[in-house]
């Protein structure tokens, strides 16, 4: 008989639930995404859209999957990091089920469960990923044992620099595709700055830049909205590429995925399929319904944790809003690769 | 350039540059040619090609005004971004660490710390300092090369992760030799800076063990 986990995703704005069988067959994912009216993600508010939706969302996971409650193995849920209010709605849920249903509870990191799906997705074996979403802006490879980082933003990431210029622009969330329609009707490049140091990124130089270009009077008068726009992803997205190849040519690794909300750009996509060309890698794009948060993804990973760990014990289950993927081992990698 | 100046042999294909061997008004010389990314716009390019070889010429430069030994800048091309230096005649320390008598190197590293030390007093920081970019001439000169990482700063953290970053190539590359010449490698490096100010100096070197309790750093065994 299939065994199946249950994965909730509760770091940001989307409150997800996919079920998951320990075969890697995704059986469902539903989401229910915050978007909040104006402004950015308050986290009280976050909160309140989650604890009104969670039992809805789940029960049409369960629904979509035809089974009920009682085929569920094992919970998944994520541990880490994301804003901590949030995170503790998924980590009580999670509890509660794993309590009532008398089944094991696994903490999950959500960045890892961003690359376990990818790796499942893609066919993947050993990536160097790309990591590119409202939260986070991640190179990392794995390596004796972990996910080490290679790179990543020393301020903002990507995703949220350019909702915050969309938001600026008084476009409506989520700004990042609307942005990157505005940029195919534009030819121009404004001078922004690119900041790379070392191996690291930092956006939120390039975020002020851009946001006084829509301030200056030259706005709508020597440049509109449709050049700033192409010239914030041309500069953002080169320096992605910039580290990523840089990675690439380091780690000497083959192939390369490229996940996260901002993977569904097709520019940056054109940018890291071309580098990943130079470097003989073969270069795979996470479809967007596992690209983007879900809960199949924390299930999966769940699984594989389980099966080569175990489960955790409710006191190890505290939040950790700020735990890097560097700091947890990923034995199940090891196993398959020694 | 005119005919005194030309290049000769391809002698290395980075990711970010090549490098070349030619002559320069008859002298031996490097050529580093930053290389065109066709994956970003070509204004981009331009500028961030041109930006990083001018820096990286002008904190040649500088670092030569203090006596240390690095690379001549002969001259700078803007237009096909590419700095034209001396060409060191040497060997790279990672070639023959491991073939050296221990009192040699003590005395090397206890001057390269000296060296890294100068730097970081007169607020450079080099960024890659690599047993691959330390060159030894056969007077037994030492010269640090490749500015391509390097960076302007006065703060104890930069430094330390300077300091961190050659630790680590150390123990990675040369794990038997470590020991001895990280020791005096910071005996070297203490030495000079405790001229300039000491308290800064100790700063400096207890941080690394602070960079190292990082997430980031620590390894797996240690960990565990």
């Amino acid at each position: 008989m299939k065994k199946f986990c249950l994965g909730i995703e509760s770091t940001a704005h989307t409150w997800g639930v996919g079920i998951v069988d320990f075969e890697g067959g995704v059986h469902s994912i539903i989401n229910n995404t915050f978007i909040p009216e104006k402004g950015g993600l308050h986290p009280a508010l976050v909160r309140e859209h989650h604890l009104n939706n969670f039992t809805d969302v789940i029960v049409k996971a369960l629904l979509e999957a035809n089974l009920t409650i009682k085929d569920i193995n094992l919970i998944a849920f994520s541990q880490s990091p994301g804003l901590g209010p949030v995170l503790k709605i998924g980590a009580l849920v999670a509890r509660i089920l794993s309590q009532l249903l008398k089944i094991p509870l696994v903490g999950v990191n959500h960045c890892i469960a961003h690359v376990e799906i990818g790796r499942l997705k893609c066919k993947i074996e050993n990536p160097l990923t790309l990591y590119v979403s409202g939260g986070n802006t991640i190179i990392s490879a794995y390596e004796s044992q972990r996910y080490q980082i290679f790179g990543e933003t020393l301020d903002l990431a990507v995703g949220n620099m350019i909702d915050s210029f969309a938001r600026d622009a008084g476009l409506t969330h989520p700004g990042g595709p609307k942005i990157e329609k505005l940029a195919l009707n534009s030819k121009k490049y404004l001078e922004l700055p690119y900041i790379v140091k070392g191996m690291d990124l930092s956006f939120s130089g390039l975020y002020t830049a851009a946001k006084r270009l829509l301030e200056s009077p030259d706005f709508n008068n020597k440049y509109n909205l449709n050049d700033i726009a192409n010239s914030l992803q041309e500069t953002a997205f080169a320096m992605l590429t910039e580290v990523t190849e840089r990675a690439l040519a380091h780690t000497e690794i083959k192939e390369v995925l490229l996940t996260g909300g901002v993977a569904a750009n097709k520019r940056l996509q054109e940018m890291i399929q071309y580098i990943s060309n130079e470097h003989d890698a073969r270069f795979e794009v996470v479809p967007l319904k596992y690209a983007g948060d879900n809960g199949a993804m924390i299930a999966w990973t769940g699984i594989l944790r389980y099966l080569s760990e175990g489960a955790h014990e409710i006191t190890e289950t505290i939040i950790k809003p700020k735990e890097r993927m560097d700091n947890i081992t990923v034995p199940w990698r090891s196993k398959r690769e020694t | 350039m005119s005919s005194e100046i030309y290049k000769e042999k391809l002698i290395h294909k980075g990711a970010e540059a090549s490098l070349w061997l030619g002559y320069w008004f008859g002298k031996k010389a490097l050529f580093k040619y930053r290389v065109p990314k066709k994956y970003r716009l070509e204004e981009i390019d331009k500028k961030i090609r041109t930006e990083r070889t001018v820096n990286e010429a002008k904190a040649l430069i500088k670092v030569k005004s203090y006596g240390l030994n690095v690379p001549q800048v002969f001259e700078i091309d803007i237009q096909n971004p590419t700095i034209v230096m001396k060409y060191i005649e040497g060997e790279k320390l990672k070639n023959f660490l491991k073939y050296l008598d221990n009192t040699k190197k003590e005395k090397y590293f206890k001057q390269i710390g000296i060296f890294i030390a100068k730097l970081h007093i007169n607020g450079h920081i080099h960024g890659d300092i690599t047993t691959s970019n330390l060159i030894i001439t056969k007077e037994e000169k030492i010269f640090l090369i490749d500015f391509g990482l390097h960076d302007y700063s006065d703060t104890i953290e930069d430094k330390s992760v300077d300091l961190h970053l050659f630790k680590r190539v150390l123990i990675s590359s040369h794990g038997n030799d470590y020991n001895l010449c990280f020791k005096a490698f910071i005996e070297g490096y203490k030495s000079e800076y405790e001229k300039t100010n000491k308290s800064e100096c100790n700063q400096i070197i207890n941080n690394i063990k602070a960079i190292e309790t990082r997430g980031r750093y620590v390894k797996s065994e240690d960990r565990l």
